[in-house]
C-alpha cells in the first residue's frame, strides 16, 4: 500500500513526498518548482502544462489539453492527481524566460514547511476521564413510617452510599420536581452531578438509569469563527463537529467595534443574543450528527478572548476598550445554559475558560493548557496571530504574556485586493526570480478574486526574496516585466492578471498594502522581543515556538521568516497547534484537573502591558524593515537572500551569453 | 594595593574611511573605544574638522562675515584660506547654489565649482546638495562622473534617493554619506539599503542629523552615542561607518548664534556668543562620537581642534 508518493520535478531535479490524491501543482509549489500558473488552479488559463514522464496521475478532463497530449504524457498540473510515484518533467514554456542552467546534483528533498500537530498525550502531566460533571444511578430505598427522611435528604443520602459525596446542594428546579419524580420512577433515578469546585450541586434529575448516556460539548467562541465538538464523556472521544461564523460579525469585524456596539442602547443584548443563536445552531447539528438526544449534554465548556467571553456571558465589555483596560472579571462561575438563552435541557451548565487580562482572554489560556506548556521544561513561545497578535512565553515555571494590535491585514483587511480565506482566495504564491511571472494556487482551486492573510505573507515573501520589493517595502519598478507598474498611489505588482481573475480585473499588490503588512509584523515581532527582552532572553533562546489559530494552519512558517513576522529559529522548532483554544476547551471537559489546571494558568500567567512599555515603540520601528534591521538575527533569510540574488546574476550572464551566442 | 581603572574592551570597531584620494586622502574612523577612552581602545585617526565652504550665500551673521571678508564670494578662496590659514583637515562644500527653490543652478555648473575647490585644496572634500532628493541625485551624477577617482564624500543620501546618489558614487569611485532623520534604526537600514545596492561599507558615513546646542542637541547625542555603543559594544557591522555633524549650518541659524548685541544686549558680545555656541555643540557631539565635525567659524576651527590634541594627549 503506497499513501505517500514521491514526486520528482526535472529539470529542477527536485522531489518532494505527497500524500497519493494530491494535486500536482500544488505539490510543485511545497517542492518550490516554478510552473507557470496564473488562474488559481482553476484549469483555466492551461498554462501549468507539464510532461508525467513515468508513474500513474487522474487528469480532470481539459479542453485546453488534446487527446494526442495525453497521449504523449502531458498534463495541466492543477487539474492532475499524483497516484503514484512520479517523474514530472516541466516544459519550457510552463518555465517561461527561465534560461537558468542547472547544475546536476543529487535530487534534493524539499523542506516540509508543513509541521504536523505533535501527540498532546506526549505534553500533557497524566489525566483521567474525569469530567466536571458526573451522572449517578441511584435505586433509593422507599420511605417507610421508621425512615421517614424526607425527599431531598433521602437523594443525599443515596448519593452519599453510592459515591461518597457528601453535603450535595440540590438545586431549586430539580428540589420542585423531586417529589413526583421519586414516586413516578418507582425511586430508580438517575442524578447528576456537578463539581464546581467549590460545592456539589445536585442539577438534574431523570428516571431510571441514564448514566450510560452522557456528553460534553467544548466551544472555542472565536471572533470570527465558532467552533465546537460534541464529546462522550464515557469514552471521552469526540463524537460529533460542527464550526459556523459567529454571527456578531454581522455588528463590526474586529472586537473593538463589537464593543462599541455593545455598548450602545440594547446592543450588549442583541450581540448575546445572536452569539446565542450562533452555538445553539452549532449544539442542533452536533446532536444531530451525533444521534443523540439533548438531555445527554451535561455540560459545556467555552474558551474565547475576553471580549468574546463577555459578550456571551452579557457582561459589559465597556472598560475592555477604556484605558486602564479593565475587563469586568476574568474568572467566571459555573453559569446555567438557560440563563443565557440557550436551552439544552434541564439543568446544564456552562463554564468559560478563565482570561488574564483585557486582551489575553480564555482561548490563550485554553491553548496554554492545550499545548502543555504549563508542563513544558522547555521554553515555549506560543503565538496566536489574529486581528491582535497573542503571545505568551514560559515554561512550567512562569508564564508571561502580552497582546499587540496587529491591524486586520493578516485577515485580507486595510489590503486593496485583501479577502478572508474563502473561496477564490489566493492563499499560496511563488514568484519566478529571473522573470517575476507569479505561480498562485487559490482556495478550492477557482479563478482567483483576491488574496488572503497567507497568500499575502506568501506573496511578500517572495516579492522580498526576489527583489521586487527592497526592505523598506518599496517595490523595484525599474524590473524588466510589465507586472510592476507605478501608479497615482504608488508602484504595484500584477499578481493576477484580468482575464485570468475571476472579477475581470487586475489583482495587485501595492506598497500601500506592503506598509500594511509591514506595520502588523512589525507589532507582532515587537511584542516578541518585549516578551523575550523584559525576562533577558533572546530569540536564540526559545526551544519551541508554536502557532495557533486558523491564520497559523495557513501560514507558511518559512515565508513569515523571510518577512520578519517570526524569529528566524530554524524550522524544526516551530509547530502548529491548530485551534489550540478548542483543544484547551476540550480537555477542560473532560476532566476536572484539566479545568483546574486552565484556572492556576489564569493565575499564574503575568500580563504585559505593551502600551505601557517605553521599549515597545524603539523594536518596533527596528521590525519596520525586511526581514528586520537587525538582520544578523535572520540568519537563514540572509542565505536565501544571498543565493537568490547568485542565482538572478547567473541567469543574467547566461541570458546575455545566450543572445551573444 | 594601587588602583587600577576598570576597562571595558569593544568587540567591534568603527570602519576606517578614506576620504579623498593619493596626497589628499585622510583617514576617518577606525577607532575601538568611545571617544577619548584612549585606556580602553585606540583612535588611529583624530577627529577630521571640516570647514564649511558656500558656494553661494547671502547675509552671514557678522561674526562670520568679519572672519571671512573677501572670500565670501569665492568658494574657491574660501577654501583655500580655511585650509591655509584656519588649519582646516577637509572641505565641506555645501552647493547652496543648485537650491531648487532659489537660483537653482545646473548641476554641471556646481560640478565645476567642485573640480576647482578640490583642485585648489590639498585636503579631502565633502560636497553636499541642498536637501532636494531630485536635484541631489542629479548632482550626485554629475559630480560623480566629473571628478571619478577623487574620492570626494558625496550626500546626502536618503532613504527617498539612496540609489540615485548611490550608483554613480559606485560607479565612480567616491564615499557617500547617508542621512537620516536622528533615529538609530532608520540609520542603519539606510546602510543596509546602500550596502546592498553594491556600495562597500567602507565607503559610506553616517550623517545622523544634526541639533545644535539647545534645538535637539541632546537628541543628537543620544542618537549618536547609541549607534557608536551598538557598532563598539554589540559588533553591529550596519552601525560602525564613521559619523559625520553638520554643526555649523545648524549653531550659526540659532538666534543665539546670530542675533546682534543690538537686538539682546543682555547676552553679551555676539561674536564670542556665535562662536561658543558653534563649539559647544561641536564639544558635545565629538563625545557623543562624531568623526567629521563640520565648523563654520575659523575660531572654533581651532579651539575644536585644539581640544581634539588636548584629549589625545
Amino acid at each position: 500500500m503506497q499513501d505517500s508518493c514521491r514526486v520528482l520535478f526535472l529539470p529542477d531535479n527536485r522531489y518532494v513526498m505527497v500524500p497519493k490524491g494530491e494535486n500536482l501543482l500544488k505539490a510543485a509549489m511545497d517542492a518550490d518548482v516554478h510552473v507557470n500558473a496564473s488562474c488559481g488552479g482553476s484549469g483555466s488559463c492551461g498554462k501549468c502544462r507539464v510532461l508525467v514522464e513515468e508513474g500513474e496521475v487522474e487528469r480532470e478532463p481539459n479542453p485546453k489539453l488534446s487527446e494526442e497530449e495525453i497521449s504523449q504524457g502531458y498534463a495541466l498540473a492543477c487539474q492532475t492527481s499524483v497516484l503514484s510515484d512520479l517523474r514530472v518533467s516541466i516544459p519550457i514554456e510552463s518555465r517561461i524566460g527561465d534560461r537558468r542552467i542547472f547544475e546536476r546534483k543529487e535530487p534534493e528533498p524539499a523542506h516540509g514547511h508543513l509541521l504536523s500537530a505533535a501527540d498532546w498525550e506526549k505534553r500533557l502531566p497524566h489525566w483521567e476521564l474525569n469530567p466536571s460533571t458526573r451522572k449517578i444511578h441511584l435505586v433509593l430505598a422507599e420511605p417507610t413510617l421508621d425512615d421517614n427522611v424526607s425527599d431531598a435528604e433521602r437523594v443525599k443520602r443515596g448519593l452519599a452510599v453510592e459515591t461518597g459525596l457528601r453535603d450535595v446542594i440540590i438545586d431549586y428546579p430539580v428540589l420542585q420536581r423531586l417529589p413526583n419524580m421519586l414516586r413516578q420512577s418507582d425511586w430508580d433515578i438517575t442524578v447528576t452531578v456537578l463539581d464546581s469546585g467549590e460545592e456539589l450541586r445536585a442539577v438534574r434529575i431523570e428516571q431510571g438509569d441514564t448514566s450510560g448516556r452522557q456528553s460534553a460539548i467544548a466551544i472555542d467562541v472565536g471572533t470570527t469563527t465558532i467552533s465546537a465538538e460534541l464529546i462522550d464523556l464515557q469514552t471521552g472521544e469526540v463524537t460529533a463537529r460542527a464550526s459556523d461564523y459567529n454571527a456578531q460579525v454581522a455588528f463590526g469585524e474586529d472586537v473593538i467595534t463589537r464593543i462599541i456596539y455593545a455598548t450602545r442602547g440594547t446592543g450588549l443584548a442583541k450581540l448575546q443574543s445572536v452569539v446565542v443563536g450562533t452555538i445553539w445552531n452549532l449544539i442542533k447539528s452536533l446532536v444531530e450528527q451525533a444521534g443523540i438526544e439533548y438531555c445527554d449534554i451535561t455540560h459545556l465548556v467555552v474558551s474565547g478572548n475576553t471580549t468574546m467571553t463577555h459578550l456571551l456571558l452579557g457582561l459589559n465589555p465597556r472598560y475592555i476598550r477604556e484605558e486602564p483596560y479593565i475587563p469586568s472579571a476574568t474568572f467566571f462561575p459555573w453559569i446555567k445554559c438557560s440563563d443565557l438563552g440557550l436551552r439544552i435541557a434541564a439543568g446544564v451548565y456552562l463554564y468559560a475558560v478563565p482570561c488574564v487580562a483585557s486582551y489575553v482572554g480564555g482561548d490563550i489560556v485554553a491553548g496554554m493548557l492545550a499545548s502543555g506548556i504549563f508542563n513544558a521544561d522547555k521554553l515555549t513561545l506560543y503565538i496566536d496571530i489574529g486581528t491582535n497578535g497573542e503571545m505568551v512565553l514560559g515554561n512550567r515555571e512562569w508564564m508571561l504574556s502580552c497582546s499587540c494590535s496587529a491591524g486586520p491585514a493578516f485577515e485580507g483587511g486595510g489590503v486593496k485586493h485583501g479577502m478572508r480565506a474563502t473561496r477564490g482566495a489566493i492563499e499560496q504564491v511563488r514568484i519566478n526570480k529571473v522573470n517575476y511571472e507569479p505561480m498562485i494556487i487559490t482556495v478550492g482551486h477557482r479563478r482567483p478574486i483576491g488574496i488572503c492573510g497567507s497568500g499575502l505573507i506568501d506573496a511578500l515573501s517572495e516579492m522580498f526574496l526576489t527583489g521586487i520589493v527592497n526592505e523598506k517595502g518599496k517595490i523595484n519598478t525599474e524590473l524588466p516585466t510589465d507586472r510592476v507598474r507605478a501608479t497615482e498611489g504608488g508602484a504595484e505588482y500584477v499578481l493576477v492578471r484580468a482575464e485570468d481573475s475571476a472579477t475581470r480585473r487586475d489583482i495587485v499588490i501595492t506598497e500601500v498594502d506592503i506598509d500594511n503588512l509591514m506595520r502588523a509584523k512589525a507589532a507582532v515581532y515587537a511584542g516578541i522581543e518585549i516578551l523575550l527582552s523584559s525576562v533577558d532572553m533572546d530569540v536564540s533562546m526559545i526551544d519551541e515556538l508554536l502557532i495557533a489559530g486558523a491564520f497559523g494552519r495557513y501560514l507558511e512558517v518559512d515565508k513569515a521568516v523571510t518577512i520578519g513576522l517570526l524569529p528566524d529559529i530554524g524550522y524544526e522548532k516551530m509547530k502548529f497547534v491548530g485551534n489550540g483554544s478548542l483543544l484547551g476547551a476540550h480537555l477542560a471537559a473532560l476532566s476536572k484537573d484539566m479545568l483546574n489546571k486552565a484556572k492556576d494558568i489564569a493565575h499564574q500567567m503575568t500580563y504585559l502591558e505593551l502600551s505601557m512599555n517605553p521599549a515597545f515603540m524603539e523594536h518596533y520601528l527596528s521590525a519596520l524593515f525586511f526581514p528586520h534591521t537587525n538582520l544578523e538575527a535572520f540568519p537563514s533569510v540572509r542565505e536565501r537572500l544571498e543565493s537568490y540574488r547568485n542565482e538572478q546574476r547567473l541567469a543574467g550572464e547566461a541570458a546575455v551569453g545566450g543572445e551573444v551566442g | 594595593m594601587a588602583f587600577n581603572l576598570p576597562t571595558e574592551t569593544a568587540k567591534g570597531k568603527i570602519r576606517e574611511v578614506e576620504l579623498g584620494a593619493g596626497e589628499k586622502a585622510r583617514k576617518v574612523g577606525g577607532e575601538s573605544c568611545l571617544p577619548f577612552y584612549l585606556w580602553e581602545g585606540e583612535m588611529p585617526n583624530k577627529p577630521l574638522v571640516a570647514a564649511e565652504v558656500i558656494d553661494l550665500v547671502g547675509e552671514l551673521p557678522s561674526a562670520l562675515e568679519e572672519a571671512l571678508g573677501e572670500v565670501k564670494g569665492d568658494p574657491i578662496a574660501w577654501a583655500k584660506k580655511a585650509v591655509e590659514e584656519w588649519g582646516a583637515d577637509a572641505i565641506f562644500l555645501l552647493l547652496a547654489s543648485t537650491d531648487p527653490k532659489a537660483t537653482n543652478a545646473s548641476a554641471e555648473e556646481a560640478a565645476e565649482t567642485v573640480l576647482k575647490v578640490e583642485e585648489a585644496v590639498n585636503v579631502p572634500v565633502i560636497v553636499y546638495g541642498t536637501e532636494d532628493l531630485d536635484k541631489d541625485a542629479e548632482i550626485a551624477r554629475v559630480v560623480a562622473t566629473k571628478a571619478e577617482g577623487k574620492n570626494l564624500l558625496l550626500g546626502p543620501a536618503k532613504e527617498d534617493n539612496f540609489k540615485k546618489v548611490g550608483a554613480p558614487a559606485i560607479g565612480y569611485k567616491q564615499t557617500v554619506s547617508g542621512m537620516t532623520p536622528i533615529d538609530v534604526n532608520l540609520a542603519k537600514q539606510l546602510n543596509i539599503l546602500l550596502t546592498n545596492l553594491g556600495m562597500e561599507a567602507e565607503k559610506l558615513v553616517i550623517d545622523p542629523t544634526t541639533g545644535a546646542l539647545g534645538y535637539g542637541l541632546e537628541y543628537s547625542y543620544s542618537v549618536m552615542e547609541r549607534l557608536k555603543i551598538a557598532g563598539l559594544f554589540q559588533d553591529d557591522s550596519m552601525t560602525q561607518m564613521p559619523m559625520l555633524a553638520n554643526i555649523g549650518f545648524q549653531a550659526w541659524k540659532t538666534k543665539e548664534a546670530k542675533s546682534s548685541e543690538g537686538e539682546y544686549p543682555e547676552w553679551g558680545n555676539a561674536a564670542k556668543r556665535g562662536i561658543m555656541w558653534e563649539t559647544i555643540t561641536a564639544v558635545a557631539l565629538l563625545m557623543a562620537g562624531a568623526d567629521i565635525l563640520v565648523l563654520r567659524h575659523p575660531e572654533s576651527i581651532r579651539l575644536v581642534k585644539k581640544l581634539i590634541a588636548d584629549l589625545s594627549g
